[in-house]
């Protein structure tokens, strides 16, 4: 075994304090200790995985506490499967961001790469975690890393949109300790297959009440309609790459705490309903809205709500297929949405306000990034042959499964809205004339840049050519989500079989 | 008497702190100045905090430190385990405080104003 | 390897070399263009027998690639077209520079209608729809023109009416647990009323937006114009025809079997009705000649819808006639307006003209394919008019009747229009240097338009296959009964025999030579077109005695305020109330952060409230 789970926080936490000053002895270090430690997590996590789905699930219990007293890290073929998404995400994220803008130099990327090691940490940990007030401390890992990084650029836009996502994400954390208070002052536990067990000796009110909390608690992280607020402003102040990551990496986190609510812990069948609506809404607001954008990373922002709106749903009907939906939904969206981000960002480098008026006649100057933007949006828009179409298939085949066919409708009419806005920038890319005072110079991506991209770009291929690649991992995940029964048996065996 | 002081106390304790949150909570919505809704969050957080300790106490317990003399105090000790929520809550608020007050010093910078409806430049 | 695979991999093999040879200069990239397509297709007549298929399972969904007799029909439109086209396309293009994406396309777009073809399960179906979709999208877009207006629109119908079918499939799934279309047709009549009206309504809609039904036809004017014609040719000719196959397998093995059955088949009629005479009108009005071509693309198929919504076997042979007829002529004509603009530079009526001398080939080809639209014998569309008019009589369709000849009537006015509008009329000096068309471009629209020629003479050549596959649909063999190699019945004995017709044209033929010859002899002068005289004026030299400008006058003034209303207006509008909404439910999003926080405690709040009703404790 290559390590066990509890490197796949530790290693990147430490690399995050060694990095400054690793820094003192030469600056390239600070570049490339996070290369290597997200290369690192990236094959632990995969063979991590590999022996999961072979052998079952990893149950680590830190500190020697055994659960459910002490802190345990669970890493099943759901977790698993969305630690290696993340830590793939994160190595692309660092090999596109090496060197990305030319004035950022030492002292910045310092801070850049402390807060993108602490991102990645705090995600994975929410994922692996089987602890609720662990889950808490991840979420504000996550949190203060994402804050610092949405005000990493000086301008005055920065600092507005990452006050924004402090204020809602303090917000949140109040409401899920508030939750979490209420779950211990009732069942007395904070393990999470524990709270599973004995969730039915709960009073009902303080239950849903504590649902209540949790969701908006998390929502906050995830996106759900009322709570996105700070979503938009953030992916657009924040770099480029770093959108990527909160899109593909923060996001599914968030998305991953309220299932692992709604699916494992709380036995509450009418929250599979809630989410249906709750994400339609999100999916319908997001996607209208972003009809009518100015700027790119906006655009690619409420797309993004949009999809997760999507997730939800698929996950809130609840069935086998429906998850396996949500959960390939996820992946899709993991790998196509960072290349929109990063195609984007280097269409737009020389623009001050990324405005979408500004990429016409690009795709003369820049014929690779401006294929790679095209093949993005093709793909998150579900044609086929491309990734996004399977997973949209296996969601309007679960929701007719269950004769959902408002549902069904609404997704459809949505899409139409999603493709009229993306093929509008396409239009601009390649079939607009270039002019030098409404287009923004062209900026030749460097190497490693078009390296992840290209991984990106060749993921998504093969995935729409031959989606039976991930289709095992997928159906492995889903039903271990459903499996509420293992997951309690995978934890509290590690345990004594102590009677309460 | 003694009871019934006892039971007031720790109904009011859960009062005061659920007073704690609600007096944050409308400093957050209703305060424009970043600073006060900064001091706003931070009342917030002392208000959960405080319910989370009350939630674990034990009528009469002592303070959960083992100590000679005090090896059978097991059974009478205060659950720590509250206590040891609120000491990590208290850490990462204390962070978010500091990081949010730098970014009011940024936002001050640039804006030269710290009323909250006068910095939506990003909307829509 | 599966032949079947080997084809479509030749395909996509051929279309990413041809691509990404764009920039080669020379023949290697078109000799490998036209091999991306000419081999495939080869593979596909000789070695694809009645009984291949090819089948594989992903994600769960089974998939059958085989040819059906009904496929087979239509594949001998598109495969047909498609060489005739790829060989035009070769000498349009050689002057574009970077032509990959053009060619990238244009393979994509036969390969996907290929597959539309081979496909017997409802996923491929729909992968080659979209990919047939986004690929001729490309092909819009290709020459910048009106991008944002003419292509969003041309992909958000087509999306629609995807989006349509994909409803209706995955409902068909989830009813039937299959994916296969004979499944379908199986359990069809099984399933409950609900069902049996939504499915086909969805379905139809989707075909409809691809075969330019009124009144989803809005996106096809723009489309057609503004793609390269050579692209055009295929795309009016082959692709509108992939909704109509859509649309013959709803029809007659869905719809055929419910009670409601009639009304469908009622209003699919009138509306194959409406768009014939729409469409019709609309193209008289045109001045520039790849607009007018356009509607009377949408006309035509209005004509093949009416033959596929009245659903008698005369009706549906008529309509698949049509549609082969419809591919040869429309593809001629479209190409011959390309090979216009490539010598010219324009395709306006009122700019050029006279260029009959100039362009004969291009005439005469332009000539028979009019000639077969208009529906004049002894070439093909006459064959296709005949039988839709006796089989809408015989079917006691008599109001549509005269609203489809009122339409093949005004159908004259722009087909003279097109004619004299181009070729005859007095020659200008500005195009006194115009040359004929390279040989790659004419020898593909003679070969087309002998081929109306021969199918009017012998239309059983083609009717074979059609009887096949009309077979399929479960319609009784129509040989004997409605057609013989070169004749054609109705159902009251009446025969039209179409050998003396050839024996005839035969004479005129000779009488012409005879003609000429006298023509030639030495004593005959030649005149200039402005040595006339009329009551006595003698045109100066400057006077332009065309007058394609204002062409029918007098026919425009009557039908302009029924004309004022476009359904596209109402579309557009449609369009900008919604965009003007959702301008302003973007405004949620004030960017106060306080107001953000206030929408958490609002969402808590009422959540806390709505807590039995949502969470039912």
């Amino acid at each position: 075994m290559v390590g066990s789970p509890v490197l796949l926080i530790a290693i990147p936490l430490l690399a995050a304090f060694i990095i400054p000053l690793a820094g003192m002895i030469w600056k390239e270090l600070v570049r490339i200790i996070p290369g290597l430690v997200l290369a690192y997590m990236l094959i632990l996590s995969a063979t991590l995985l590999a022996e999961v789905t072979q052998n079952g699930t990893i149950v680590e219990t830190i500190a020697g506490w055994r659960a459910p007293w002490g802190i345990n890290l669970v890493y099943s073929p759901l977790t698993g499967f969305l630690a290696t998404l993340m830590t793939l995400l994160g190595f692309l994220v660092w090999l596109f961001s090496y060197r990305f803008k030319r004035n950022v130099d030492f002292e910045p990327a310092k801070k850049y790469f402390i807060f993108l090691m602490m991102l990645i940490a705090g995600a994975v940990g929410i994922v692996i975690t089987g602890d609720i007030f662990n889950q808490f401390v991840f979420i504000e890992i996550t949190g203060i890393s994402a804050y610092a990084l949405t005000a990493f650029y000086t301008g005055r836009n920065s600092a507005e949109a990452a006050f924004k996502y402090l204020m809602m994400g303090a917000l949140a954390s109040s409401f899920l300790l508030l939750a979490i208070a209420i779950i211990y002052s009732q069942l007395g536990t904070l393990n999470m297959a524990d709270i599973a067990v004995r969730m039915h000796e709960m009073d009902p009110t303080y239950k849903v009440i504590a649902l209540i909390f949790f969701i908006t608690g998390i929502g906050i992280e995830a996106e759900i309609f009322p709570l996105n607020g700070w979503a938009p402003d953030a992916y657009t102040e924040a770099p480029g790459p770093i959108g990527a990551a909160f899109a593909g990496v923060a996001v599914k986190a968030g998305i991953y705490a309220v299932i692992r609510m709604v699916f494992t812990l709380f036995d509450i069948p009418a929250a599979h309903d809630f989410l249906i609506t709750i994400g339609l809404i999100t999916l319908i607001i997001a996607e209208t809205t972003a009809l009518k954008q100015e700027k790119l990373k906006r655009m690619l922002a409420y797309s993004s709500i949009g999809q997760m709106g999507l997730v939800l749903v698929a996950f809130g009907i609840g069935t086998a297929e429906g998850v396996f939906a949500a959960l390939f939904l996820m992946l899709n969206h993991a790998v196509i949405k960072p290349l929109l981000f990063f195609s984007g960002s280097y269409l737009l480098f020389n623009s001050k306000d990324k405005q979408i008026t500004e990429v016409d006649g690009l795709g003369k100057h820049m014929p690779y990034t401006a294929a790679l933007f095209t093949l993005g949006s093709f793909a998150i828009v579900g044609l086929p042959p491309f990734a996004g179409f399977w997973s949209k298939l296996s969601v309007l085949t679960a929701a007719a499964d269950e004769g959902l066919l408002l549902i069904i409708a609404l997704i459809l009419i949505v899409s139409v809205v999603e493709i009229v806005y993306y093929f509008r920038v396409v239009n601009r890319i390649f079939f607009q004339e270039y002019s030098k005072e409404k287009s923004v110079v062209p900026h030749q991506p460097r190497l490693n840049a078009i390296i992840a991209m290209s991984i990106l770009a060749a993921l998504i291929l093969v995935i729409g050519f031959y989606p039976d690649a991930v289709t095992g991992i997928l159906h492995n995940a889903s039903s271990d989500l459903l499996d509420k029964g293992a997951y309690i048996n995978d934890v509290l065996q590690t345990g004594q079989s102590l009677t309460h | 008497m003694d009871e019934q002081m006892l039971k007031i106390l720790e109904y009011s304790i859960y009062g005061a702190s659920v007073l704690l949150i609600l007096v944050g909570l409308y400093a957050v919505l209703t305060k424009k100045s970043l600073i006060k809704i900064v001091i706003g969050l931070s009342i917030i957080d002392g208000g959960i905090h405080l319910l989370l300790i009350a939630i674990g106490y034990l009528k009469g317990g002592t303070a959960p430190i083992f100590s000679p003399g005090f090896e059978e105090a097991t059974a009478k000790m205060v659950d720590p385990v509250p206590q040891a929520l609120v000491l990590t809550a208290i850490v990462i608020g204390f962070g978010v405080t500091a990081v949010a007050l730098s970014l009011v010093i940024r936002l001050y910078r640039h804006h030269r104003t710290l009323q909250i409806d006068e910095i939506k430049s990003l909307k829509w | 390897m599966n032949t079947i695979v080997l084809i479509f991999v030749i395909f996509l093999g051929g279309a990413i070399l041809t691509f990404f040879a764009g920039r080669w200069k020379g023949i290697l990239k078109e000799i490998l263009f036209l091999a991306s397509i000419v081999v495939p297709v080869v593979l596909f007549f000789t070695s694809v027998k009645a009984g291949d298929t090819f089948d594989f399972t992903l994600v769960g969904f089974e998939f059958q690639w085989a040819m059906s007799p009904l496929g087979y029909m239509f594949a001998l439109i598109v495969t047909g077209l498609g060489l005739m086209a790829a060989m035009y396309a070769v000498a349009a293009m050689r002057e574009t520079k970077n032509s990959g994406l053009f060619y990238f396309n244009f393979i994509l777009s036969i390969m996907s209608m290929l597959g539309i073809l081979f496909s017997r399960d409802l996923v491929s179906f729909f992968i080659f729809w979209e990919i047939m979709t986004w690929s001729s999208y490309l092909m819009v877009v290709y020459q910048g023109k009106d991008v944002q207006k003419v292509g969003i629109k041309y992909f958000v119908f087509s999306a629609v009416g995807a989006y349509a079918m994909l409803m209706a499939i995955v409902t068909i799934y989830s009813l039937t647990g299959s994916m296969m279309i004979d499944n379908l047709v199986k359990a069809f009549p099984g399933f409950d009323s609900n069902m049996q009206l939504m499915i086909p309504l969805l379905l139809l809609v989707g075909f409809g937006v691809k075969s330019a039904m009124m009144p989803l036809h809005v996106w096809a004017p723009g489309a057609y114009s503004h793609s390269p014609m050579a692209f055009t040719s295929v795309f009016s000719g082959a692709l509108s025809k992939m909704g109509v196959y859509g649309m013959v397998i709803v029809m007659a093995s869905l719809v055929a079997h419910i009670p409601e059955g009639h009304w469908f088949r009622e209003v699919i009629a009138w509306l194959g009705g409406i768009t014939a005479v729409g469409g019709t009108l609309w193209a008289i009005a045109q001045d520039d000649a790849k607009k007018l071509l356009a509607y009377s693309s949408v006309a035509q198929l209005g004509y093949i819808i009416v033959g596929v919504g009245i659903g008698t076997p005369l009706a549906m042979l008529a309509a698949l006639f049509m549609a082969v007829m419809h591919g040869l002529f429309k593809g001629t004509l479209f190409m011959a307006v390309g090979a216009i603009e490539k010598q010219t530079g324009t395709t306006n009526f009122t700019e050029v003209t006279g260029l009959i001398r100039k362009m004969p080939w291009t005439f005469l080809a332009s000539l028979m394919s009019i000639i077969a639209l208009a529906g004049i014998p002894p070439l093909g569309g006459f064959i296709g008019k005949w039988m839709l008019y006796e089989s809408l009589i015989g079917s006691d369709h008599y109001l549509l009747v005269i609203v489809i000849f009122f339409s093949s009537t005004a159908a004259f006015l722009y087909c003279y229009k097109f004619l004299f509008g181009f070729f005859l009329g007095q020659e200008e000096e500005e195009w006194s240097h115009v040359k004929e068309a390279p040989a790659l471009m004419v020898i593909p629209m003679v070969i087309m338009a002998a081929g109306t020629f021969i199918l009017g003479t012998f239309p059983g050549l083609i009717m074979k296959p059609i009887n096949a596959g009309m077979e399929q649909l479960g319609f009784a063999a129509t040989q004997g009964k409605y057609w013989e190699m070169s004749m054609l019945f109705n159902e009251w004995g009446d025969q039209v025999v179409l050998k003396p017709i050839l024996y005839a044209i035969i004479a005129v033929f000779a009488f012409f030579l005879v003609f000429l010859l006298i023509k030639n002899n030495k004593k005959t002068r030649y005149v200039s077109t402005k040595d006339i005289s009329t009551s006595g004026e003698v045109p100066k030299e400057h006077e332009n005695l065309t007058f394609s400008q204002n062409f029918f006058q007098p026919f425009l003034r009557t039908v302009t305020p029924l004309m004022k209303r476009k359904i596209d207006t109402y579309y557009n509008g449609f369009g900008k109330g919604v965009e003007a909404l959702f301008d302003f439910t973007r405004r949620i999003y004030t960017g106060n952060g306080q107001t953000y926080a206030l929408f958490v405690i609002i969402f808590v709040v009422i959540l806390l409230l709505l807590k039995s009703t949502l969470f039912g404790l």
